[in-house]
């Protein structure tokens, strides 16, 4: 009932979208970190998967009149851009510098990336629902790479104190992964 | 093992994932090993200003209409025009944008930017209406004087008589004078004749159409009202000078050749003319008026000569001479030929 709830209440906004862009943000925000989580596992660096984020986002907006609804989540749509967009990225590669465009994970949004990509997605949302002091010392840790000592050394706390809001925040997110799965 | 020895193997094994993403984690405890599962993902957890950048870019594509997760308003929202209502929906505190904008803000930066223009538009006026402080004009090219000398050579000479020379043909030239230039002889029938002769090469030829200064215009005999020679001037010479040539100028040979304007002598054009700086103390006593300078302009076209003919004092006569200096002349011209040209230049001070 919540899924039909759900897909009813997402062709409301793309309508609304279709009829007034600047109603994209709503469908931004809900989809955001799955095109992200998708196709940050497929590129080398941060950068890379930034850079083909937005792009898909911006195609999405470019077509967004084009889009027919057929019942399946807009999230499969983007998906579906992403993939292109990768296999284009990975085309124009290997005519350039001779690696193989042969890879049939980013030229398809199959089910079972599309349910990775989600679970990353609910990571990166719950690293956003930390609390600030936690959600900082994740952010410097693992996209900064900073150690311990120097995310002390920067907030002006101790070693010990950063590790312990490293340990709890790791906690919160492993525990609100498992009980989401289950 | 106490708790803080958890938060370093935990710290540890997070270096040891980010320096290798390949390192295994299985030499950890179990209750270290759950909490790197999610590590890996974490990896690639997107930058904290990502998402509102790429909005913010969104924003723009939507040409300008706000991005905006609120709930739509009627007409305003959807971003349809409303001919009238609205016309700077930025000063009404209307407008779409990422950032809200005050009204009273919008008009104070509006306010700013027209005296911003408005005193660097008066500035513009203001130097445009006194960047030519003066300006300096050749009003003439006429001649002072037949005789006015530069260069070397001339003489003159007389014999104190009462009228000037009369007319008639100069000697010639000699390396040594042993008798100077008369015109009246007191013994025509000397025991030893000598030639009368003027300083000079002797190869030095000069028209002699006439005897005596070549400028008189008296019939009568005379050696004109100068010292020893004939003409005004003195030392054994013919004509105004000071010494014992002919013509104008001092020592010996002739001098002159300078010419004035017309009567087949074409004036000298000024071609490089920049005006002179006005005095401070002119300038701070509001003083104007006209500076007749008298120069000759050489055949290449450049003054020399100069001279104050009509001081106006203050310091301009100075400036007006610094400038004229710098003047450049197509020269004067004889037969087809440049030649040196007696002119005058006034310039004139004005204060705008």
């Amino acid at each position: 009932m919540s899924v039909v709830c759900n897909l009813a209440d997402e062709r409301v906004l793309i309508e609304a979208a279709q009829q007034d862009p600047s109603r994209f943000a709503e469908l931004y925000e809900k989809n955001f970190h799955r095109v992200y989580a998708f196709v940050a596992r497929r590129v080398r660096d941060r950068d890379e998967a930034e850079d083909l984020t937005a792009e898909v986002f911006h195609e999405a907006l470019r077509n967004l009149g084009r889009f027919q609804w057929r019942g399946a989540p807009f999230a499969a749509w983007l998906l579906r851009i992403a993939a292109n967009t990768l296999a284009d990225r990975r085309q124009r590669a290997a005519r350039n510098g001779g690696i193989s465009a042969d890879d049939p994970a980013d030229g398809e949004a199959v089910p079972s990336v599309q349910a990775e990509a989600e679970s990353r997605a609910m990571l990166y949302q719950l690293v956003d629902r930390l609390p600030p002091d936690q959600r900082l010392v994740i952010l410097r840790r693992f996209v900064d790479q900073k150690s311990s000592r120097e995310i002390a050394q920067e907030l002006g706390r101790s070693e010990g104190a950063i590790k312990q809001l490293q340990f709890r925040a790791l906690e919160t997110l492993r525990s609100k992964m498992r009980s989401h799965h289950e | 093992m106490n708790s803080v020895s958890i938060f370093d193997e935990l710290d540890q094994a997070i270096d040891r994932l980010l320096a290798d993403p390949d390192a295994a984690t299985a030499d950890v405890r179990s209750g270290i090993a759950e909490l790197m599962e999610v590590v890996p993902d974490l990896r690639h957890l997107p930058r904290a200003d990502f998402k509102t950048r790429l909005m913010v870019e969104l924003e723009w594509q939507t040409q300008g209409r706000a991005i905006s997760a609120a709930p739509a308003q009627p007409a305003h929202a959807a971003g349809s025009y409303q001919p009238g209502v609205d016309l700077l929906p930025t000063l009404s505190g209307n407008a779409k944008s990422l950032y809200p904008v005050r009204g009273a803000n919008f008009a104070a930066s509006v306010a700013l930017h027209a005296a911003m223009f408005l005193f660097v538009s008066l500035g513009l006026v203001m130097v445009k209406s006194t960047s030519r402080v003066m300006e300096p004009r050749v009003t003439s090219a006429i001649l002072i004087h037949p005789y006015i000398v530069a260069g070397d050579g001339g003489g003159g000479g007389g014999a104190g008589d009462k009228v000037g020379a009369s007319k008639g043909k100069a000697p010639r030239f000699a390396r040594e004078q042993f008798a100077p230039p008369a015109v009246t002889f007191i013994d025509p029938l000397p025991r030893l004749p000598l030639e009368a002769t003027l300083i000079g090469p002797p190869e030095l030829n000069v028209p002699q159409a006439q005897m005596g200064d070549p400028l008189s215009n008296l019939l009568t005999l005379s050696s004109g009202a100068g010292v020893s020679g004939i003409g005004s001037g003195r030392n054994n010479g013919v004509g105004p000078g000071d010494g014992s040539g002919r013509g104008p100028g001092s020592g010996g040979g002739t001098g002159g050749n300078i010419y004035p304007a017309g009567n087949g002598v074409s004036a000298p054009r000024a071609i490089y003319d920049p005006e002179p700086d006005y005095s401070d103390e002119a300038r701070a006593a509001k003083y104007q008026g006209v500076v007749v300078l008298a120069l000759v302009v050489r055949p290449d076209g450049r003054p020399t000569s100069l001279r104050v003919a009509r001081s106006l004092g203050m310091g301009l006569d100075e400036k007006a001479l610094e400038a004229v200096r710098t003047w450049r002349f197509e020269p004067g011209r004889k037969d087809g030929h440049p030649v040196a040209v007696q002119i005058e230049v006034e310039v004139d001070f004005r204060l705008y």
